[in-house]
């Protein structure tokens, strides 16, 4: 009986050990392979799997003639927005001519919201010898810099809030280092602006944040300095994980009495919206939402961000950076200039509100229906 | 080797806060879990002192002293109020979150990249020969991990030491020498938590900044390391427990970062990672029905 457990274990360790060996040189085709189907979808690409894997080959032994790239893409969460913000990414590399499969190979790797595992794709990357590093959301960003400034490898990052605070840029907004991108701040006036337009009446907005995402701290922070002067009072209730977020909604719709909820971009606060927005309708409470996701699954109306927009300017300052034309240092971080109108009539006509033909006018994109 | 020097760095600072979870977990026969609370304490700590100006090697010592009374508290909660070990180390835990918070003054997330810290300041620029730099932080953290593990065999072989180990094996024991067993409880728990919260202090310090949610899982990383390291050096008499506990760190770490490079998707990482810890503690314990029931 030992002896046979010895063998098990000694042959387990021994298929480790085996993996190690011969991984090591598949394992780029299969990455690729697995990862043109997301990609498809946003370049129109009808490579194939296989000649995925001729163009890697073929990439790597003619560096001098026509440039190739191999580009690391590091997403902390897996998430709706990242998800756009990286597509975007990959269409606005396109669009400059970094095609995936053509001359651009992608690593693409998702951290499940783990900072040990976020550190550890980075030296991935590192090692595979990327030439520049895209981190889609805060902490990922931070890994990201922290690794590739001791590597020399430029950093682009996107879906970060604010990267003044994150320390990925300096106050005056220059990049800290090779490290630059775009913040999905929101449009925090625009928004406020809507509400009011929207609801002539309303004094009370509540807002759900979960206390360990820094972005959504930062943004009601700007909300309470900016609501005074479209006449709001801002009632925020912090939760500390999705299990919160029941009582906490009962507590601002029921105690607080707020008039609506607007949403922001917590990625706790968002996996749960559809229990809100069902408490919510109950009500008869408008929630606003904070970019196009959200108001396909139920928000009212919303001042928002196109995370495809974003991904796509993102994709072309690392294209800038992938040519040699400026440097990641030269750069400083962007942010999407206007804010989008989305609202979702299915919604409206529920609540019985009618939205201003001022506003359904300029609307970039309408949905007549709630999906689940 | 690029992939070789992350996994030693995260290996080996994760090794820290595994030879605590060796104490609790092997020594004390205690499932203590305040240890999510208590790594990302030492992080937010380190953080906030970073900023206010104390100097990296000072911060950590604070930090090891912060962990070692935040042990206390899991001790005297359990040990003083009677409460299960497991409760113990969850209410702990927990209250971490909200502590945790309050000293990165408020902030999920602080970072201190442009701030001297151990592995990056005029000193060591100066000291270090240029073809060493990319080494410097490996050689910096195995310089930590031999001096805590030197310490915790040191602090072993002493008279509290022996207590110590008397009270994971055999309660009893202790209370018929005269000794009272819930102090010594205590002084374990002081001590692991303290080797957590130092090493959460070391990895913002080489990170560059403090996120809430590292501490999320940090028990299972320690764990897994400590189970790795015992039950695969346990035939190798010459390698000492602790010695093999770092090696289970690094093990685990490299486990994990050559799952990442042969392309498995993040997705799936915890499940393989549940996979191999079973295969290990079956293989160990259908191993061990012969030979000695404790280690």
């Amino acid at each position: 009986m030992k002896k046979s457990m010895k063998t098990l274990l000694a042959a387990s360790l021994t298929a480790i050990a085996l993996l190690t060996g011969c991984g090591s040189s598949a394992q780029t085709a299969d990455t690729t392979a697995a990862d043109s189907t997301t990609a498809t979808e946003a370049a129109e690409t009808t490579t194939t799997a296989s000649t995925t894997t001729e163009q890697t080959t073929a990439a790597s032994s003619d560096t001098s003639t026509d440039a190739s790239y191999t580009v690391g893409i590091a997403q902390f969460a897996n998430h709706g927005s990242l998800d756009n913000c990286r597509n975007g990414f990959i269409e606005g590399l396109a669009e400059e001519g970094i095609v995936e499969g053509v001359n651009l190979t992608i690593e693409y790797e998702n951290a499940n919201a783990d900072g040990g595992t976020s550190s550890q794709i980075i030296t991935n990357f590192v090692a595979k010898k990327a030439d520049l590093v895209c981190a889609i959301a805060t902490p990922i960003a931070q890994s990201a810099y922290s690794i590739c400034r001791k590597n020399d490898i430029p950093v682009i990052f996107t879906a970060v809030t604010d990267p003044i605070a994150a320390e990925l840029a300096n106050p005056d907004k220059t990049p800290v280092g090779e490290i630059t991108g775009t913040s999905d701040k929101l449009p925090v006036t625009e928004q406020l602006a809507m509400i009011r337009e929207i609801l002539p009446d309303a004094t009370k907005i509540g807002i759900l944040y979960t206390t360990s995402e820094v972005n959504s701290a930062s943004t009601i922070a700007e909300y309470e300095a900016a609501a005074p002067d479209y006449g709001f009072e801002i009632i925020s209730q912090g939760v500390s994980s999705s299990a919160d977020i029941p009582l906490a909604t009962d507590s601002l719709l029921e105690k607080m009495d707020v008039d609506c909820l607007n949403n922001l971009t917590d990625n706790t606060v968002v996996s749960s919206l559809p229990l809100i927005l069902d408490k919510a309708a109950k009500k008869n409470i408008p929630v606003f939402g904070s970019e196009v996701e959200q108001v396909k699954i139920g928000c009212l109306a919303s001042m928002g961000l196109d995370y495809v927009e974003l991904g796509k300017q993102t994709g072309k300052m690392a294209a800038q950076v992938l040519k040699g034309e400026k440097k990641a240092s030269e750069i400083s971080f962007e942010t999407i200039e206007e804010a989008s109108f989305y609202y979702n009539s299915k919604v409206a006509e529920n609540l019985g509100i009618t939205l201003p033909e001022s506003l359904t006018s300029t609307a970039k994109e309408t949905f007549d229906q709630i999906t689940e | 080797m690029t992939i070789i020097l992350g996994v030693l760095e995260e290996g080996l600072i994760y090794a820290i806060m595994a030879l605590g979870v060796y104490i609790t977990y092997k020594i004390l026969d205690f499932p203590d879990l305040s240890v999510d609370g208590t790594f990302p304490m030492g992080a937010a700590l380190t953080s906030t002192l970073i900023l206010t100006g104390v100097h990296p090697v000072l911060t950590l010592l604070l930090t090891f002293l912060a962990g070692a009374a935040a042990g206390c508290c899991t001790g005297f909660i359990h040990v003083k109020l009677k409460v299960r070990d497991l409760l113990s180390g969850i209410i702990v835990m927990t209250a971490l979150y909200s502590v945790n918070l309050r000293i990165a003054d408020g902030k999920a997330n602080q970072p201190i990249f442009n701030r001297d810290t151990i592995f990056e300041n005029e000193f060591l620029t100066r000291i270090m020969p240029e073809g060493l730099t990319p080494y410097t932080v490996v050689i910096l953290l195995f310089l930590i991990v031999i001096l805590c593990k030197l310490l915790l065999d040191l602090y072993l072989k002493t008279r509290s030491g022996y207590l110590l180990r008397a009270v994971g094996d055999n309660e009893t024991l202790v209370t018929s020498l005269a000794k009272d067993k819930g102090k010594v409880k205590i002084v374990g728990l002081a001590i692991a938590n303290a080797f957590a919260a130092l090493s959460g202090g070391i990895y913002c310090q080489q990170k560059g900044f403090f996120e809430i949610t590292i501490g999320t899982g940090a028990i299972v990383i320690g764990l897994a390391s400590v189970i790795i390291g015992t039950q695969l050096f346990r035939h190798f008499t010459a390698v000492k427990a602790t010695t093999a506990v770092i090696l289970g760190s690094i093990l685990y770490k490299g486990c994990v970062s050559l799952a990442i490079s042969l392309g498995m998707k993040a997705n799936d990482l915890k499940l393989i990672t549940a996979i191999l810890f079973l295969l290990i503690l079956v293989a160990g314990n259908l191993n061990g029905k012969k030979g000695r029931i404790h280690d």
